[in-house]
């Protein structure tokens, strides 16, 4: 176990270096000069080249990306004499529109959009489950229809349509939170109230769609899983309906639902660009979005690219493990 | 300089001027009816933008943030008076005792600093400052985006490659050459210029040659935390949050003879979705606000039809001028012939109509300058005053021209009919409709016509960038003062910072560029209007540009707001005279 374990885990580093190398590529190749996106209304071929120089573009890529892996370890520095500029490492790079280093500006995001990831990952898991095993175990009934209703409206409505209704027509209609309070950074072990001032609707608007997806997809593995031989032969047995819920049925049908929500929170962990965009948190989504669309600053979307995948394969090789712990066949494998 | 939101113009009005733009400038009300002001309570600034475009003083370049920093912020040596209409483009002595003492034919001037001018800390700003202020321009390639009107008059000698041999406070590189064109004597600061600018003292109002305090000097990092000499300082900025202004105990009026703070704080919201923030106007839920973004279109139309918000807007003239830049260069739009089929062809009225309408957006215009411009702007004739000029575009007009193009310049019509012209468009929702609607105006031409779809945040840095700008771009721009010298040069001389129609590669270019250097040296201001007025026709004559536009702006605030008022010079809410009532 421990051999496949550090065997997955040199697989990522190796991924993950990859990754950066490939998004370092990418944004070389783009058509736009950092340089001269830098330099700003009042240019000149000078101040280009002296721009070049300081955000350290003078030399070739691969030089570039090696001062970036290197940077991470052991800091950087831009700029020079009184205009020097430090990041400590890891340095991610130095955000020359927002005039901090891009770590900074990521561990200043990261806690907004991670608890508004776990608030909505709580959320759309304790609905989507729960109203999946009741459409399923009321199977054609009332229930069972409300709960289609709902996948409908959740999957099709889109969350810039839903974050909207809610923002305008609940919170703010209702006076529920100062709209100017709205996207206020309150600690959720400090303040929980605050917290929850600030993050029950944009949780609960991204856990909409999600529930109602998992709505969908909890009812149909339950439902499939009642059809297998053993939950027959449990029933011949004499086991109640609810035992064989539970004993049963639930434990085979939501692992897989286990492991598409550990990938669904790796992505929200990336940033949730649009709930974050309405209810004005500035979290990685947000920051993110700004950079490409607004900023163009090349280092931020760097680094939450890398962030984002990161997310993802570093979750991946979680499940991957767990697997492993659950069926011995993979380890083989 | 561009007229988006990174843009900035100002406009003042020499005595003759000011009565023109009072006949022209205002639409709506320019002011609201007023009590007499109160003190207290918090004022709030709602927009969707992240944070300002630039604190810093010597990188900030936006008519609205340069009103607003330096009534709340910072002070300079000369400053507009607060009031509105054309009173608002008085200059006023503000850190300096006067306006300016010129000398040696306007290259050289003098500025008398006052007596208690103090910063946030109580200590006493100095000659010194001012100096250190106007040497962070020089570092180019530490404090960008900020005008560059100090590196252009001042006497510091330039390399060959034409960058100033001074580099800045940071490097030093030639600081006994600026220490010799800004000299300190006691309380006097004096200027050297390199030619005459007989209207240096309006330069003085950007905050671009405010002092800086040595010791508070961050660099890069200064834009997030100016240093106050103002009556206000920066309790809290956070980028995409909130910046939070509180009053400076050290500022005191005595010193100044043009604030007079109101409200006790300030709250800059940052980062609200457009679509909540209108909400909140619309609803006036936070009625102590003022918006300084336009609301989104439709919720401008609904704000502006109803009757109990009448008291709570404002629609009226802004200073740019929007227009379609034509690249003079070879393989581009070279081919007089083809700018004027293009010109003839658009559909002025559809485009006008898609941007919120002549009543919200703007009218077509005749002139890369503008009535708000004052006497440099004059009527020209052709183009929109021809008679087979169609606001909804005459395509057979058009074809007569594109006709002549096919034996004047038969490689510029094969481009135009053919292989087709490539347009630049900022990659905004409405430029994807514009596009639309300029392909059927030109297709019903027989023009064919594509699109470049750039990043609004890297389209200006794209377009002038000479080898990456396509044959037409989409721009915009404003005065930086009453002058002409703040538009032709900058946007039609080659190095000018706004040059986006290459023409130097123009034929007509030459004999342009002579009377542009005249006009620009011209002390006669009477001569100087005839020859801005001259070069304006010659512009409009040789179709350098297509569609000039003149447009509107629109300012919405809260029902708790008084004082509001637009001033002029900076294209804005008169900032010194908002408060919130009791």
């Amino acid at each position: 176990m421990l051999k496949y374990i550090s065997r997955r885990l040199s697989y990522t580093i190796f991924i993950l270096i990859l990754i950066s190398l490939v998004v370092f590529l990418i944004f070389a190749l783009l058509p736009a000069d950092p340089a001269a996106l830098t330099c700003g209304k009042t240019c000149n071929p000078q101040v280009i080249e002296a721009n070049r120089h300081r955000l350290g573009l003078d030399v070739s890529v691969w030089q570039q990306w090696w001062r970036f892996i290197v940077g991470l370890f052991q800091g950087r520095t831009y700029g020079e004499a009184e205009a020097l500029i430090k990041c400590p490492a890891p340095a991610f790079g130095y955000s020359f529109n927002r005039h901090e280093c891009v770590t900074k500006i990521i561990a200043d995001a990261f806690p907004i959009t991670l608890s508004l990831a776990i608030g909505a990952f709580i959320m759309w898991l304790s609905i989507g489950i729960s109203l999946g095993v009741l459409a399923a175990r009321f199977k054609g009934k009332f229930v069972d229809r409300a709960s289609t209703v709902f996948v409908l409206i959740g999957t099709s409505l889109p969350t810039f349509i839903s974050g909207i209704l809610i923002l305008l027509f609940v919170v703010i209609k209702f006076g529920l939170v100062n709209p100017l309070d709205l996207g206020n950074w309150a600690n959720p072990f400090t303040d929980p109230l605050g917290w929850l001032k600030t993050f029950f609707f944009p949780c609960l608007t991204l856990a909409f769609a999600y529930a109602a997806s998992y709505t969908r997809f909890t009812r149909s593995n339950i439902l499939e899983t009642s059809t297998e031989d053993y939950i027959r032969t449990a029933r011949a047995k004499g086991l109640s309906e609810k035992v064989v819920l539970r004993k049963h049925t639930l434990r085979a049908a939501l692992a897989p639902i286990v492991t598409i929500a550990g990938l669904d929170f790796a992505g929200l962990l990336g940033g949730a660009i649009i709930t974050e965009g309405i209810y004005n948190l500035a979290g990685l989504g947000r920051l993110s979005i700004r950079a490409v669309l607004v900023d163009y600053d090349l280092p931020i979307i760097l680094a939450t690219t890398l962030f984002a995948a990161t997310f993802v394969v570093v979750m991946n090789l979680i499940v991957d493990i767990l697997y492993a712990f659950i069926d011995p066949r993979v380890r083989v494998g | 300089m561009s007229a988006t939101t990174k843009s900035v113009r100002k406009l003042i009005a020499s005595t003759s001027a000011i009565a023109l733009v009072a006949a022209v400038l205002t639409v709506g009300s320019a002011t609201t009816a007023n009590a007499a002001p109160t003190t207290g309570g918090t004022l709030y600034m709602l927009t969707h933008a992240d944070q300002w475009e630039h604190p810093d003083p010597q990188r900030l370049y936006v008519g609205r943030d340069i009103a607003f920093f330096n009534t709340y912020v910072y002070r300079n040596l000369v400053s507009y008076k607060p009031a509105t209409g054309p009173n608002g483009a008085t200059l006023i002595g503000d850190l300096a005792t006067n306006t300016g003492v010129p000398s040696n034919n306007a290259k050289t001037w003098k500025f008398t600093l006052r007596a208690g001018i103090t910063w946030e800390d109580g200590s006493a700003i100095t000659c010194e400052d001012v100096k250190y202020g106007i040497s962070r321009t020089y570092a180019q390639d530490v404090l960008t985006d900020g005008p560059t009107y100090a590196i252009s008059m001042l006497d510091v000698p330039t390399l060959d490659d034409g960058s100033s041999a001074y580099k800045g406070p940071y490097k030093k590189t030639g600081q006994a050459l600026f220490d010799k064109a800004i000299t300190c004597s006691g309380n006097t600061v004096t200027f050297k210029l390199s030619r005459t600018v007989a209207d240096f003292n309006y330069a003085m109002t950007y905050p671009a040659f405010s002092p800086i305090k040595k010791l508070k000097d961050t660099g890069d990092k200064y834009d997030l935390r100016p240093f106050a000499s103002g009556p206000y300082k920066i309790d809290k900025n956070v980028i995409g949050d909130e910046m939070h202004l509180i009053r400076n105990t050290n500022w005191k009026k005595a010193s100044d003879p043009i604030r007079t703070p109101y409200p006790d704080d300030i709250v800059v919201q940052f980062g609200l979705a457009e679509e909540l923030r209108d909400q909140l106007i619309l609803s006036d839920q936070v009625p102590n606000a003022v918006n300084l973004d336009a609301l989104l279109p439709t919720n401008n139309k609904t704000f502006f039809a109803d009757a109990t918000k009448a008291d709570q807007r404002m629609n009226v003239n802004d200073p740019y001028v929007r227009y379609y830049a034509m690249n003079l260069s070879a393989t581009h739009m070279d081919c007089l012939e083809v700018r004027k089929a293009f010109f003839f062809a658009l559909n002025t009225q559809a485009l006008i109509d898609l941007a919120g309408g002549s009543v919200f957006y703007g009218a077509p215009g005749d002139s890369i300058m503008k009535p708000n411009l004052g006497p440099d702007y004059a009527p020209t004739t052709g183009n929109i005053h021809e008679s087979f000029w169609s606001i909804n575009g005459n395509p057979t007009k058009a074809k007569e021209f594109l006709d002549a193009a096919k034996t004047k310049c038969p490689a510029a019509y094969t481009r135009a009919t053919s292989t087709g012209i490539t347009m630049d468009l900022p990659n905004t929702a409405t430029n994807q409709k514009g596009s639309v609607l300029i392909e059927d105006a030109m297709k019903a031409a027989g023009i064919v016509i594509k699109f470049n779809f750039i990043p609004s945040g890297v389209y200006y840095a794209t377009v002038k960038d000479v080898t990456k700008q396509n044959d037409i771009s989409s721009v915009g721009w404003g005065p930086d003062w009453a002058n002409a010298s703040t538009v032709i040069p900058e946007l039609f001389i080659k190095g000018g910072g706004g040059n986006y129609t290459q023409t130097w590669n123009d034929p007509a270019y030459a004999a342009f560029k002579v009377k542009s250097d005249k006009a620009s040296a011209e002390t006669n201001r009477a001569k100087q209007i005839k020859m801005w007025q001259e070069l304006g026709q010659t512009i409009m004559d040789n179709y350098w540009i297509g569609r000039p536009v003149f447009t509107k702006t629109q300012l919405v605030w809260g029902s708790k707001v008084a004082g509001v008022g637009f001033w002029d010079p900076q294209g804005t809410f008169l900032f010194p005279a908002l408060y919130v009532k009791n």
